[in-house]
């Protein structure tokens, strides 16, 4: 079928609009209901801390959603497994490109080969969760809560600013998308924004107070209402003056048109423009290639869709240069991987153990980290890779050795950090 | 600490306690604290007007408009809801004739290929973006409005993204022959009619299962997100997929298809479902009584119904109503308009005033509703204008792209940047700015508060027992006309900008507040 396009309706509202794959933020409804009340009192606790200024890395956190295919992307070529299982759609040796004696990366992550090389941009293999869950849903919520066996209901990127004493929306943001992002969600304070240029007030002028207004009407309020509100009143201060001027990308980085490379240009925006920010969140959706993933070629769906990605990571990287990278760590997440063997539809259903990338200044890159279990039938969990790494224990020791975070276990309950080394002290 | 103390704290957060460079730049001032509006407006329910018939109307309808209000103060809450619950007997001419202006959605799904084949029409997103101007038109113009809310209701319960590209000569059916068909009939027929929908096979790829190699995708959802809920076990979903298998789509008609060659057989259980299916010929059957087992489920009942509390009860709706609209669901077999009577009858409800928030898409339709615009007096750009509007405030009707629906709690929709495009969109609609086409009236001032108020405080009044059925305040009456630089006992000249060129800003303030935000 040939694809569609999109007479008559502009570019952002095609991205808006793209399909289930982007199995968005805040997905599970039920779930979202047990913040009610994290709010209010907590969060004037909060509010008495008054924050130093933050001089650990920027982490990006980059959720591809819908289910990654980590082998697709970080491809265990040593593991004649592999090939076996995917007749259809396996990478083939010769197509690879960096890598070690065990792994290539797919040809599409090409822009990033320069950063693999220099040592900014690694990856891990068989990362995961504690226990498989197949269902995008729940597996996401357990994610971004990442306390299973817990009565934590927060996010933990919003455990992770609490910690770091993050007081002002503008240091946890997500960009790309209007719904919050629930790794955020959370007592502590934190922004959504679709873009920059859109974070602005229509009619609020001199002569117009129209937000101090409706500061007005909202004090008092329930703090589900009150907090957005004082978010928006307030946060519109920064954005305005960071729409002031018209955003160059810097060292010719060029993003592609894309929701993801819109959302890392602003993030990127946000750095430089030293509005605080402490850790972003932007989204990658449509990995849930049930269907037609095909082979690494161009025009063909998975090939196609780790091109944008490595585009726009490249064009970040390459937008903050050398020096701003080192005070950046960006890490891909993804609630579960796919499974080993492919399906009838020349695609892959829901998986467990997956690959996750990193790119940043402080990152041991050019090489893949963790454990491999094999591919072999009796290495898998129900048909899955399994995992030898807890996703938890590689970010936490982000935190620890990049963001300075010292307590990563009011983040992360009873995990303890990797010591693998897939990041420098700063 | 004093109330002034606390406000600047409050507002010091906005900007975020002096950290970033940025923060000094505005919105500093110091606004003076209000306790006694503070006090009055804490509880939600202190934002929205008690009484029962308009409690009613915020609920089962999107949006009161004079209209509504009139009707429900003739016939009384029991009357108009049942009047609601018939929708076939309900005259809606208008929203009848406006339909017209969308003609693909009567096309059957071999007419519109034949037509792309043939060069007449163009291959694109045209139908299904019309499925969804039809749907932004109904809510605010139809005169059905429980049933419309129903369809969204279930449009989102059974998603099928709108628009989405694989879906884009069946999904306007689906929503025809599925969705509205079943709307106010009973689930477990809306649940096999969508099983055997072109629209839905292709979306959850049951399209592409076959016996050699089941797509779990659809399987899985249909138990976790169409019925039981997360019950279930990994060989629950790979059974469910084996007896789904050969339901699928015919590539040549696009029609729905049972395939006898693609249909794995052997003994399936699922949860306490349990079938021989010893042969394909018997195939679609046994997977109809799967599907028939899986809507009556005790776990569907308590699903369904918990859904349809949170939509009109309160995000977290009380046990004692869930157990009691289970017991209506299950004993009438799936049947929905026996379960909303009892829902809207209840207690519970009748307690619930004001405990909801209004997402976007009830927002921006209640807000046309609040202002009682018409649409384009011809075409469509003005409708087109508004769905792209809501699209951007991130809740265009049927759109959501996973396929567990619209979240519908307060919880998921506080975000800043949707309450900011929220408040844009207020402005935009009410001022003309955008959608310019609908109709308005002259002066709409004088359309909504009448003969001109003696003061700024008896505008704020009036606009409020307009728009809400109650004043506000005195804290925030001053507030409002604070922001014409006027106390509320100032004199309202006829020349005055606040029922002039600004007035449409005085209207947007108050649908940007919580008096507007909840229902």
């Amino acid at each position: 079928m040939p694809d569609l396009s999109c007479d008559g309706c502009a570019d952002d509202q095609r991205t808006t609009m793209s399909r289930r794959g982007v199995l968005g933020r805040a997905a599970a409804a039920g779930a979202a209901g047990a913040l009610a009340g994290l709010t209010g009192d907590l969060l004037s606790t909060q509010l008495a801390f008054a924050a130093g200024r933050y001089s650990g890395d920027v982490l990006v956190v980059l959720s591809l959603r819908g289910g990654f295919d980590g082998l697709s992307a970080i491809v265990p070529a040593g593991d004649p497994a592999y090939y076996a299982a995917r007749p259809g759609i396996a990478v083939p040796k010769s197509r690879l490109i960096g890598g070690d004696s065990r792994f290539g990366l797919h040809p599409a992550l090409a822009p990033l080969l320069p950063y693999w090389k220099a040592g900014t941009f690694g990856a891990i293999q068989a990362a995961g969760q504690r226990a498989p869950n197949r269902s995008h849903f729940a597996a996401m919520e357990q994610l971004e809560q990442a306390a299973p066996g817990t009565s934590l209901r927060t996010g933990w990127l919003d455990r992770m600013l609490g910690g770091l004493g993050a007081t002002d929306p503008m240091q946890g943001v997500s960009v790309g998308g209007m719904m919050p992002a629930r790794v955020m969600a959370g007592p502590v304070p934190a922004l959504g924004m679709k873009s920059i240029d859109e974070f602005a007030m229509f009619g609020d002028q001199a002569g117009q107070p129209m937000a101090a207004t409706l500061a007005k009407l909202y004090e008092g309020a329930p703090a589900a209402l009150s907090g957005p509100a004082r978010q928006v009143t307030g946060s519109l201060a920064t954005t305005r003056a960071l729409a002031a001027t018209a955003y160059h990308p810097a060292n010719g980085a060029v993003y592609p048109d894309d929701t993801l490379g819109r959302a890392l240009r602003d993030v990127a925006r946000l750095i430089k423009g030293k509005a605080g920010l402490m850790s972003a969140c932007v989204d990658s959706g449509d990995w849930d290639m049930h269907e037609n993933l095909g082979i690494a070629e161009s025009g063909k769906r998975m090939h196609d869709k780790l091109a944008k990605l490595a585009e726009a990571l490249a064009a970040f990287a390459r937008d903050l240069g050398t020096a701003g990278m080192k005070r950046v760590t960006l890490v891909t997440v993804s609630e579960f991987g796919r499974r080993v063997h492919q399906n009838g539809s020349g695609g892959l259903d829901h998986g467990y153990g997956n690959a996750m990338m990193l790119l940043g200044g402080g990152v041991v890159g050019g090489k893949v980290h963790g454990r491999w279990p094999g591919l072999s039938e009796r290495h898998l969990v129900d048909g899955d890779l399994a995992v030898t790494t807890d996703y938890r224990a590689v970010i936490a020791e982000i935190l620890h050795k990049r963001c300075g975070l010292a307590n990563t276990r009011a983040v992360f309950p009873d995990i303890r950090r990797t010591t693998s080394g897939i990041v420098r002290p700063r | 600490m004093t109330d002034s103390r606390k406000t600047s704290i409050g507002r010091r957060s906005l900007v975020g306690g002096a950290v970033g460079a940025v923060a000094a730049t505005g919105l500093v001032a110091a606004v003076p604290a209000s306790a006694s509006a503070a006090t009055a407006a804490r509880r939600p329910a202190g934002y929205v007007a008690a009484d029962a018939e308009l409690h009613l109307l915020r609920r089962a309808t999107y949006g009161p408009t004079a209209e509504s209000v009139a009707e429900i103060r003739r016939l009384g809450t029991k009357a108009w809801l049942e009047r609601q619950l018939a929708p076939a007997g309900i005259p809606d001419a208008a929203c009848d004739s406006l339909m017209t202006r969308f003609p693909y959605l009567e096309l059957p799904i071999s007419e519109l290929r034949s037509r792309v084949k043939a060069g007449t029409m163009r291959y694109g997103w045209d139908t299904m973006l019309q499925l969804g101007f039809a749907a932004t038109s109904r809510a605010i113009w139809s005169e059905r409005q429980l049933f419309e809310m129903m369809v969204d209701f279930w449009s989102n319960h059974l998603n099928v993204t709108n628009p989405s590209a694989d879906v884009w000569d069946n999904r306007h059916d689906y929503d025809r022959k599925v969705i509205r068909s079943h709307a106010f009939g009973r689930f477990a027929d809306m649940l096999k009619a969508s099983a055997r929908h072109p629209a839905m096979l292709t979306y959850l790829d049951n399209r592409f299962s076959t016996r050699a190699a089941p797509n779990e995708n659809y399987g899985r959802e249909l138990l976790e997100l169409h019925t039981v809920g997360l019950i279930y076990t990994e060989s629950d979903v790979k059974n469910a997929a084996r007896l789904l298998t050969g339901l699928t789509v015919d590539w040549d008609t696009g029609e729905y298809r049972y395939s006898l060659n693609s249909h794995a057989t052997g003994p399936v259980r699922v949860l306490g479902f349990g079938n021989a299916n010893p042969t394909a010929a018997g195939g679609e059957k046994a997977a109809l009584a799967m599907l028939d087992y899986l809507a009556m489920h005790p776990a569907t009942a308590k699903r369904i119904v918990t859904k349809l509390a949170v939509r009109f009860v309160s995000d977290n709706p009380p046990a004692s109503l869930v157990t009691s609209l289970t017991k209506v669901y299950l004993a009438n077999r799936s049947a929905i308009v026996p379960v909303l009577r009892a829902l809207f009858n209840s207690a519970e409800f009748r307690g619930s005033v004001g405990a909801k928030v209004r997402t976007p898409y009830e927002d921006l339709v209640a807000t046309v509703r609040a202002v009682g615009y018409g649409p384009d007096a011809s075409g469509t750009t003005g409708i087109e204008s508004l769905y792209w509007l809501i699209n951007s405030s991130g809740q265009a009707p049927m759109a959501w792209a996973p396929p567990n629906g619209y979240p519908d709690v307060a919880a998921a929709w506080t975000s800043p940047g949707g309450l900011l495009s929220r408040w844009n969109a207020h402005l935009n609609i009410v001022a003309g700015y955008r959608p310019k086409e609908f109709q308005r009236p002259e002066n709409l001032a004088r359309e909504l508060v009448g003969k001109l108020p003696a003061t700024y405080g008896a505008l704020v009044d009036a606009l409020a027992r307009r728009l809400f059925g109650r004043t506000l305040p005195a804290a925030h009456t001053a507030a409002l006309t604070g922001y014409f630089g006027k106390a509320p006992t100032a004199a309202l000249g006829a020349a005055d900008s606040a029922v002039g060129w600004k007035f449409s800003q005085l209207v947007a303030l108050m649908l940007d507040s919580p008096y507007f935000a909840t229902r």
